[in-house]
């Protein structure tokens, strides 16, 4: 027995109006008071326990009713527990159909159906029949069964992806699955044998178990495709370049038209020659501020339109602004920051250069964040305006430079500094670049750190709560992140001018600016694309917070959902949008490119393939229990029962009433 | 004989039935047709005229009432002489009126409450009219009005009120009435008890036998609806005490035997008590009409006369 709906089995508390009922008239309904009952002495029991009969019967009838009431509606239903016992010779197939992106060309699928229906009418009436899907993960579409109807109808329902396989990962996914088995297995696999899919080592297609495996190849000779496989926007000229391949023996013609935020801006046409790629340049597409949502199209659509479009997501910052606090607005560090800052193609900050005397009129939280050139200038007051800066989330890069030599600790994080003496290197001597944590955003992917020749620098004693991004190769640390509250300080331990290092002058020094501005501003938090088939959280975009909204406009995660760090995955492709913190981030994601491939492995290669099984599988003499989950519906019979009850009980009821009116009269 | 008319009207008989009293609203009006109705209905009846008869003459005194003055007399003797009557020997009669909730029963259009106020009235009335004094103590658990014993005018009107006033209360206690009335009632009288008695006999009787040592002369009025006497019940019933709620399912054939065997043993238990203590026990059922009370009091005011 189960119950398709059990919440409606808080119907059955209706079962206490009749209870309640039926307590207040369990006694004589024929009450008479009387002068006294001195005199009295209590009825016949006979009598009693008739009438009390009565009302039994006519409050089992009620009750009946409530409870066939609410198990109706509950959807009290036979649970199937048909245990078959299969026979010795069966055999268990498992039939796993490739749900692939480059199943959908053409009519691919339909063939991959048309095989499967083939495999189940070929099987023997005693074997087992089980179906799983596989792309990027592996889904069972029916459990083992004798029965062909429920294996049938599920490969009907079943349809194409937009996921890859990889049929290493599908081999092993498959061991699990069939681990424990004990039947002897057939292994179908039905796919499109693409070469893209094949894994990096031959041996990984190999069955981890002891199976007979027999690859359905679907694909047949001739069949094209053309994708677009990438689209990238240039900071820098100021293009939009997408890219085209053709999986084709044949030259064509192709039209490419850009959509700019759900406007078409610009078409070219292009020639792509078979099995090779084309680019599309387009030039001087005017980029709005804010996220821009780029499409391209290719067009005519070939039969595997998943990859006929590309999306891109481009933004356009506004300028924002950033504090230099420095002594003297001519000096070398202002000079060489400004100058790196504004050599990045878009203009992503605005410099804002203050003396330190004019720190504590200013509003901090108007700033990105805030460049100290040289910590030593910065008088107590100051440390204490900075610190409560950076306590409510801001973030501060100090330099330690000629006026920090007199100090004794770090203003703002209270590092203890060494003395002067100590840092000086003999004339003549420097110290390069050690050790780099390249893992960390501020230095990743950058080359020529180690070419910067540092003169002088001030020994910072750490704190436990630190980050060494940058250390010299004598141990001393040269760039320190220290988390202050919600905020963070990074200490440079060195100067940002040419006089203590040359590192200004090192063409490494703008993208390490950049970089550096970027952590500090928080924008390297918020990533455009996503990878089809990974998650998508708020939090992975730099919020704390907020909704997810898929391409179709459905909402992936809700309030609740973000609230308790809840992800999604990413299955559409399109643009995903993350609302949170009053603003909107765009994410694009697109179809994985070798899916696009949809060039087939070679015969030798494929035939290789179905060689690695085991070979036709023996009678292992196993045995294997298989329940079939058949809900037989019990609806029906309980309209009929609870259509008797209402009859009889109205009958008794009335019963019960004509005797009633008889005692009165 | 002077006095009372003989007259042979039905009519007037039938004022004495208490479906037809009960459409009287005003308690004084019930009473004074019920006394009337009977006074008028003695036809031949040893009563007649009893309380005109003269007895003697007595010289007037102070405080003596001046109406009483035979002019006749005075005229002969030039002494002033008050003629005295057998009636005024006896002064004084007390009704103890049961109110418990019990007595609010009816099977019919006149409850117990309701035939025993009439009565109660009634007496009230006739003995006003002899110039006895009248008391009144209504009670149930408790005591709930208390008149004592008065001949003036206007005090009949009171205790006619205070009978009006009697509705049914809750259980029955007749010890408090007897109580009170050792405590406020010093001199010898009539004490009528109206009540349906649905007490212990033995501790009722204990209440009364003080009284009738003490010279009262007690006469027990027992009030029963027919269908207490008499109950029919079709199908068994619950049966609920009206004084403590107590329910008891009860079948027609125990009412229609061992009830009327333990009602009577009951009713004769009270009267043989009451016999041995020199005390009236009459038992009235409440479709009577009321001068078969209003006769047994009579007798009975009768019989202490003399």
């Amino acid at each position: 027995m189960t119950l398709l709906a059990p919440a409606f089995l808080f119907g059955l508390l209706a079962i206490g109006v009749p209870i309640w009922l039926h307590r207040l008239s369990s006694e004589n309904p024929n009450r008479q008071p009387f002068s006294s009952v001195m005199f009295l002495e209590p009825g016949e029991p006979r009598r009693v326990l008739a009438k009390k009969l009565k009302y039994l019967l006519l409050f089992s009838l009620r009750v009946g009713v409530l409870s066939l009431l609410a198990l109706g509606f509950a959807g009290l239903a036979l649970e199937g527990s048909l245990q078959n016992i299969v026979a010795e010779t069966a055999r268990l197939n498992v039939i796993v159909m490739d749900r692939s992106a480059s199943m959908s060309l053409g009519n691919r699928w339909e063939r991959a159906q048309a095989t499967a229906d083939t495999i189940i009418n070929d099987l023997d009436n005693s074997d087992v029949v089980q179906v799983v899907a596989a792309d990027r993960i592996i889904e069972i579409l029916a459990e083992p069964s004798l029965e062909r109807a429920p294996i049938r109808q599920a490969i009907n329902i079943a349809e194409p992806g937009p996921f890859r396989v990889d049929y290493g990962q599908l081999m092993s996914s498959m061991e699990s699955l069939l681990r424990g088995a004990e039947l002897p297995v057939v292994l179908h696999i039905i796919t499109d044998a693409q070469q893209s899919a094949l894994p990096t080592r031959f041996a990984d297609l190999a069955p981890r178990t002891s199976l007979e495996l027999v690859v359905h190849n679907i694909s047949v000779a001739g069949e094209e495709n053309w994708a677009l496989d990438g689209l990238v926007w240039s900071a820098l000229s100021g293009e939009l370049t997408a890219s085209l391949r053709g999986y084709s023996e044949q030259d064509v013609e192709r039209t490419v038209t850009l959509r700019l935020n759900g406007t078409e801006v610009a078409t070219q046409n292009v020639s792509v020659g078979a099995g090779q790629t084309a680019q599309v340049n387009f030039i001087g597409v005017d980029l709005s501020t804010g996220i821009n949502q780029v499409v391209a199209e290719l067009s005519p659509n070939d039969e595997l339109t998943l990859d006929d479009e590309r999306y891109l997501v481009v933004k356009q910052p506004i300028p924002r602004p950033i504090l230099l606090v420095s002594s003297n607005n001519r000096d070398s560090t202002s000079l060489f920051l400004t100058s790196a800052l504004q050599t990045l193609a878009a203009q992503v900050y605005e410099i804002q250069q203050i003396s330190p005397v004019e720190l504590t009129n200013q509003s901090l939280e108007n700033y990105v964040f805030i460049v100290i050139a040289d910590a030593g200038v910065l008088v107590e007051n100051d440390s204490v305006v900075l610190s409560d800066y950076v306590e409510s989330g801001g973030a501060v890069f100090m330099a330690l430079s000629q006026r920090s030599a007199g100090l004794n600790s770090v203003p703002i994080t209270g590092h203890s500094l060494g003395s002067f003496s100590q840092f000086r290197v003999e004339d003549g001597g420097f110290l390069s670049v050690g050790n780099v944590d390249s893992s960390h955003s501020v230095l990743r992917q950058l080359e020529g750190l180690r070419s910067a020749r540092f003169y002088r620098h001030i020994p910072v004693e750490t704190q436990s709560s630190d980050t060494v991004l940058m250390r010299l190769e004598d141990g001393s640390p040269l760039l320190i992140e220290h988390p202050i509250g919600e905020g963070r300080a990074l200490i440079f331990t060195s100067s940002l001018d040419r006089e203590w290092n040359d590192l200004p002058l090192q063409p490494v020094f703008v993208p390490f600016m950049a970089q550096l501005s970027s952590y500090m501003a928080g924008d390297d938090r918020i990533s455009t694309v996503a990878r089809l088939g990974g998650t998508l959280s708020s939090r992975s975009m730099g919020f704390s917070g907020g909704q997810i909204f898929r391409p179709d406009g459905e909402t992936a995660l809700g309030l609740a959902g973000a609230g308790a760090g809840g992800e999604v995955i990413v299955d559409q492709i399109g643009f995903y949008e993350v609302l949170a913190s009053g603003q909107t981030e765009s994410v694009a994601v697109n179809i994985d490119a070798q899916e696009s491939d949809v060039t087939s492995m070679p015969d030798n290669g494929f035939i290789r393939w179905s060689e690695l099984g085991s070979g036709p599988v023996q009678d292992a003499g196993g045995s294997m229990e298989i329940v079939d989950d058949a809900s037989t519906d019990l609806w029906p019979l309980i309209i009929f029962l609870l259509l008797a009850l209402v009859i009889v009980e109205s009958w008794v009821g009335n019963w019960h009433l004509s005797v009633r009116r008889g005692i009165a009269a | 004989m002077p006095g009372i008319a003989r007259r042979e009207s039905g009519d007037i008989q039938n004022l004495l039935h208490p479906e037809v009293l009960a459409s009287l609203s005003n308690l004084e009006l019930v009473a004074r047709a019920a006394v009337h109705g009977f006074l008028n209905g003695l036809h031949r009846s040893p009563f007649f005229g009893f309380s005109q008869e003269f007895a003697e003459y007595k010289a007037y005194a102070e405080g003596d009432d001046p109406r009483f003055v035979d002019w006749n007399v005075y005229a002969r003797t030039e002494r002033t002489y008050i003629k005295r009557y057998l009636g005024e020997t006896n002064t004084r009669l007390v009704i103890l009126l049961d109110s418990s909730a019990s007595m609010g029963y009816s099977s019919g259009p006149v409850s117990k409450l309701q035939y025993a106020k009439f009565l109660a009235a009634t007496l009230a009335y006739l003995a006003a009219q002899q110039h006895d004094a009248v008391g009144l103590i209504v009670f149930d658990e408790e005591v709930r009005e208390y008149r004592p014993a008065s001949s003036r005018l206007g005090s009949l009107s009171g205790i006619l009120h205070a009978i009006d006033r009697a509705s049914p209360g809750t259980g029955t206690n007749l010890n408090v009435p007897f109580e009170k009335f050792h405590q406020f009632e010093r001199g010898r009288g009539l004490v009528v008890v109206i009540s349906d008695f649905y007490c212990d006999p033995e501790a009722m009787i204990k209440g009364v036998q003080p009284l009738a040592y003490q010279g009262q002369d007690v006469a027990l009025f027992q009030l029963l609806d027919p269908q207490e006497l008499d109950p029919e019940l079709r199908e068994s019933a619950l049966m609920e005490d009206m004084e403590t709620g107590e329910a008891m399912e009860v079948s027609p054939t125990f009412m229609r035997s061992r009830y009327r065997n333990k009602l009577q043993e009951h009713i004769d238990t009270i009267h043989s008590s009451a016999s041995g203590v020199g005390t009236d026990h009459v038992l009235v059922n409440t479709t009577d009409p009321l001068d078969i009370a209003l006769k047994n009091y009579l007798l009975f005011r009768q019989g202490r006369g003399r």
